[in-house]
């Protein structure tokens, strides 16, 4: 089971612009949601969204640094693994 | 009892009746072990968690519970109660932590099915202090709320992305037939004298059936999402009330602790205490 990716923005204060703060894989986007807020909850953030990373629109796809693979099997694997590649469990994740 | 009364606002407990500070301390001490003793259960699952993202966020949710129960015991000072005391110096026989945590998490599937219901039961019942006529409960216990909302989106998302995994499907299942009753129970009895009072006095704002049907309201339509409702004898009456098949019964039913029976073992007791760090506790 291959977890999509969703990118992480968020801003510290109204009027200041959302700034990409990370990345996290989940299930879907009310997972997406949890995960983002427990994993970068170190600051105190104003505002947080996730965006699956599959409804980023590169301008110029040969540039794009992060989503120039997007919706690839290659890059799924290769964030997920970074992720979770050697983290056990795997009760639910095949 | 005259409206006036049951409407003014109550900013010490020393202004309640006897029996409706009792029936109040004792609510709020079973919520307070209950989530002292749920931090403890979700913290076994920070490592081996199916992803890293549900390991961290079952760190933070484990901290979020051990911080809702150190707010709770503190409320208990206002109760004549030294909350220190509460929490450090009691044995397992004293402890009024909800019966479902009694024993750990065998499996992922129980910890998904324990904050479901159980973590929501309590807050639940958290929310119905909310509009409390003892004051001092009300802003502690809405911070903890806002918490809770990302603990119900936590587990539904995994009720969803198990029921959808043959292998673990029907496991998650029994879970949740095995907490659903307990969870049902621990929002007390109707007849209880103290159920009684705490809504009489207006100290909740509503009644344990009340407070169930909100439990149902909530859990319902993600148990009907992931097509396991039916199967815990849960349905709804055009589109309306909650109904469960299996009925409540309370003999034996300890309405100051709130459990039929059973005890937390003295080692999770030891755990909750904080045993093995005592030469180091501060004031």
């Amino acid at each position: 089971m291959i977890e999509p990716v969703f990118e992480v923005f968020a801003r510290k204060t109204r009027g200041e612009p959302l700034r990409h703060i990370g990345f996290i894989n989940a299930a879907d986007g009310d997972l997406a949601r949890v995960y983002a807020w427990k994993t970068y909850d170190e600051q105190n953030w104003d505002e947080m969204c996730v965006i699956p990373r599959s409804a980023i629109i590169p301008v110029d796809p040969q540039e794009s640094q992060f989503v120039t693979m997007m919706g690839r099997d290659a890059e799924q694997e290769l964030v997920h693994s970074a992720g979770t590649g050697s983290y056990g469990g795997g009760e639910v994740t095949r | 009892m005259s409206a006036t009364a049951t409407d003014a606002r109550v900013e010490s407990a020393a202004e309640l009746a006897d029996d409706a500070r009792a029936a109040l301390r004792s609510l709020v001490l079973a919520l307070a072990d209950s989530k002292r003793v749920l931090g403890l259960r979700y913290s076994d699952r920070m490592l081996g968690a199916p992803t890293l993202e549900a390991g961290i966020a079952a760190s933070s949710m484990a901290q979020d519970e051990w911080g809702h129960a150190r707010l709770t015991y503190a409320m208990l000072g206002d109760f004549g109660d030294d909350p220190k005391a509460l929490e450090h110096e009691r044995p397992a026989a004293e402890y009024r932590s909800h019966p479902a945590l009694d024993a750990g998490f065998d499996s992922w599937a129980d910890f998904i099915a324990c904050i479901l219901l159980v973590d929501t039961a309590l807050a639940v019942q958290y929310g119905a202090l909310v509009e409390s006529r003892y004051t001092p409960a009300h802003n502690r216990v809405q911070k903890m709320l806002d918490e809770e909302r990302f603990h119900f989106q936590y587990a539904a998302g995994w009720v969803r992305r198990m029921a959808a995994v043959p292998e673990v499907r029907d496991e998650l299942a029994a879970s949740l037939a095995r907490y659903l009753p307990q969870a049902l129970q621990w929002l007390g009895d109707d007849d209880g004298p103290a159920s009684r009072r705490l809504v009489d006095q207006g100290l909740v704002s509503a009644s344990p059936s009340a407070l169930r049907a909100r439990f149902l309201a909530r859990v319902g339509p993600v148990l009907v999402d992931a097509d396991l409702a039916r199967g815990l004898g849960l349905s709804r009456r055009d589109g309306g009330e909650w109904l469960v098949s299996q009925s409540l019964s309370f003999d034996g039913w300890n309405e100051e602790a709130r459990r039929s029976g059973g005890a937390l073992d003295e080692q999770t007791a030891a755990r909750a205490r904080g045993d093995k760090n005592r030469a180091l506790l501060m004031d």
